[in-house]
């Protein structure tokens, strides 16, 4: 028995209504929990004070001390939860107090929950293909000059670099002369592109013509390795 | 009087002996020429819709498109140590002199005319040369030359197309389809677009040399970027797609 069992079936113990079997296992657990104990007497005291007044709604003697005792006991149960029997669901935490929570709701209940969940997924399903459907924002390709990006395609050009130097004595001194020349060509663009760099290191279009002037490099020094 | 027969003929070449020996030799040379040279021509069975790959090392490729349902190949080759042995494919065909005469040292200039149905995809490369397609409106073109050689693309519907050099100028005449992707990329030469006034497209357009000439497609919604070096904005609905990179070249666009 655990502290939230115990309470749901505290007030049919008030009323003589359980069976003595469950009624022995309340006992029990009075026994052990103190404030499962509280919350009985105190319904007890109300439901005492009911049927003696009935048809009488007169204020409760010291109404103001009664509704904090309640208050403060069913928050106390609600961080403790019971002292032997609801330590797992201590360890489960929000998941296990969740799981255990009784979830009976009226019929008009139900209907508003069903009425709920179907406009929040609507809604998410109308923002998401809108979301898919908008053209993305240009991001912008680069902020500042990356030299990491820049190293890791000289160690590509590197790369191909040797194997151009292996292959390079088979090609025609025309090949050779024509690839030179492309060469050149590139590296100037490259030059050109690090010197407004070096003036601007925020140059995003210098920077996007040197990554381009690499990557044809790149191309120009593959294409020649498989002569 | 045969002695002088041959003593008049032998008396007759001494007196012009220089132009006779120039004249031999240029006629010898001429043979020799010839019997280097080989020259290729096979035609080979293709649907409506077919696809063209070459992979050339030097030398002009021309493709253009003709009425029948077959692909035509001519090629002239320089060394006659050079071969090309074209493969069928089940959509069309393939030509890889680079893979066909790897280990043979230097193959010359391989010269190609393809004759193509009009609905061809083309990718043709080269290291060297220059490259001509013309009248295509297949899905793509593709034409790429890894260092010095011109590209002409004329005539060309597709809906991709990207055509890279190193040093040249390349050449488009044509039309973006809707929904199309536009390539343009060289590194030393001047990149002309010339399509049609009604044309929509959403345009990149970036060059060191800030020499960009939108000319009738210039509008307001250009942006301006790096003083002129970068153009970027829409012209018409801009469903098309083109991105045009020069290095240190011009990028001219055309009202056809």
């Amino acid at each position: 028995m655990n502290c939230e069992r115990c309470q749901e079936l505290i007030s049919d113990f008030v009323d003589g209504a359980l069976s003595p079997e469950d009624s022995a296992i309340l006992n029990l657990h009075f026994e052990e929990c103190l404030d499962c104990a509280d919350v009985r007497n105190d319904l007890e005291s109300v439901v005492s004070f009911c049927r003696g007044n009935r048809g009488q709604y007169d204020a409760v003697p010291n109404e103001r001390a009664l509704w904090l005792r309640i208050r403060n006991t069913l928050e106390a149960t609600g961080s403790a939860a019971g002292s032997i029997d609801s330590v797992p669901e201590r360890r489960g935490g929000f998941l296990s107090r969740l799981l255990n929570r009784s979830w009976q709701l009226s019929l008009p209940q139900l209907a508003g929950s069903v009425t709920a969940i179907a406009l929040i997924v609507s809604l998410t399903t109308v923002v998401g293909l809108r979301r898919m459907e908008s053209p993305k924002p240009p991001m912008p390709e680069s902020v500042g000059f990356n030299p990491d990006r820049m190293s890791s395609q000289q160690q590509t050009i590197s790369y191909w670099n040797t194997r151009i130097a292996t292959n390079k004595e088979r090609w025609s001194p025309q090949m050779r002369d024509t690839f030179d020349r492309n060469l050149n060509v590139i590296d100037q663009a490259v030059n050109d592109s690090l010197q407004e760099l070096n003036k601007n290191p925020h140059d995003e279009v210098s920077e996007e013509m040197l990554n381009a002037a690499l990557n044809e490099k790149i191309a120009l020094l593959k294409e020649f390795s498989e002569l | 009087m045969k002695t002088r027969l041959f003593g008049t003929y032998f008396n007759q070449s001494r007196t012009r002996p220089l132009p006779v020996l120039i004249a031999l030799a240029l006629g010898l040379a001429g043979v020799a020429s010839v019997g280097a040279q080989q020259h290729v021509s096979k035609r080979y069975p293709a649907g409506k819709n077919v696809r063209l790959q070459l992979k050339n090392i030097q030398g002009t490729i021309i493709v253009e498109s003709w009425e029948r349902d077959e692909i035509k190949v001519a090629a002239t080759m320089e060394s006659p140590s050079a071969h090309f042995s074209p493969i069928q494919l089940k959509d069309g065909l393939s030509i890889d002199v680079m893979g066909d005469n790897r280990g043979r040292g230097d193959v010359g200039d391989v010269n190609f005319k393809i004759q193509v149905p009009v609905n061809t995809s083309v990718d043709v490369e080269t290291r060297r040369g220059d490259i001509h397609v013309s009248n295509i409106r297949g899905g793509s073109v593709r034409a790429r030359v890894s260092s010095e050689g011109d590209i002409d693309l004329t005539g060309i519907s597709a809906s991709q197309v990207i055509a890279s050099n190193t040093t040249g100028n390349i050449f488009f005449d044509g039309e973006f389809a809707r929904g199309g992707n536009y390539e343009f990329n060289s590194g030393k030469g001047n990149i002309n677009i010339r399509i049609p006034g009604e044309s929509a497209f959403r345009l990149v357009a970036a060059t060191q040399s800030k020499r960009i000439e939108l000319g009738h497609f210039w509008n307001k919604s250009f942006v301006s970027l790096g003083g002129g070096r970068k153009y970027v904005g829409d012209v018409g609905d801009g469903r098309a797609s083109v991105t045009v990179t020069n290095l240190s070249g011009s990028i001219s666009f055309i009202r056809r």
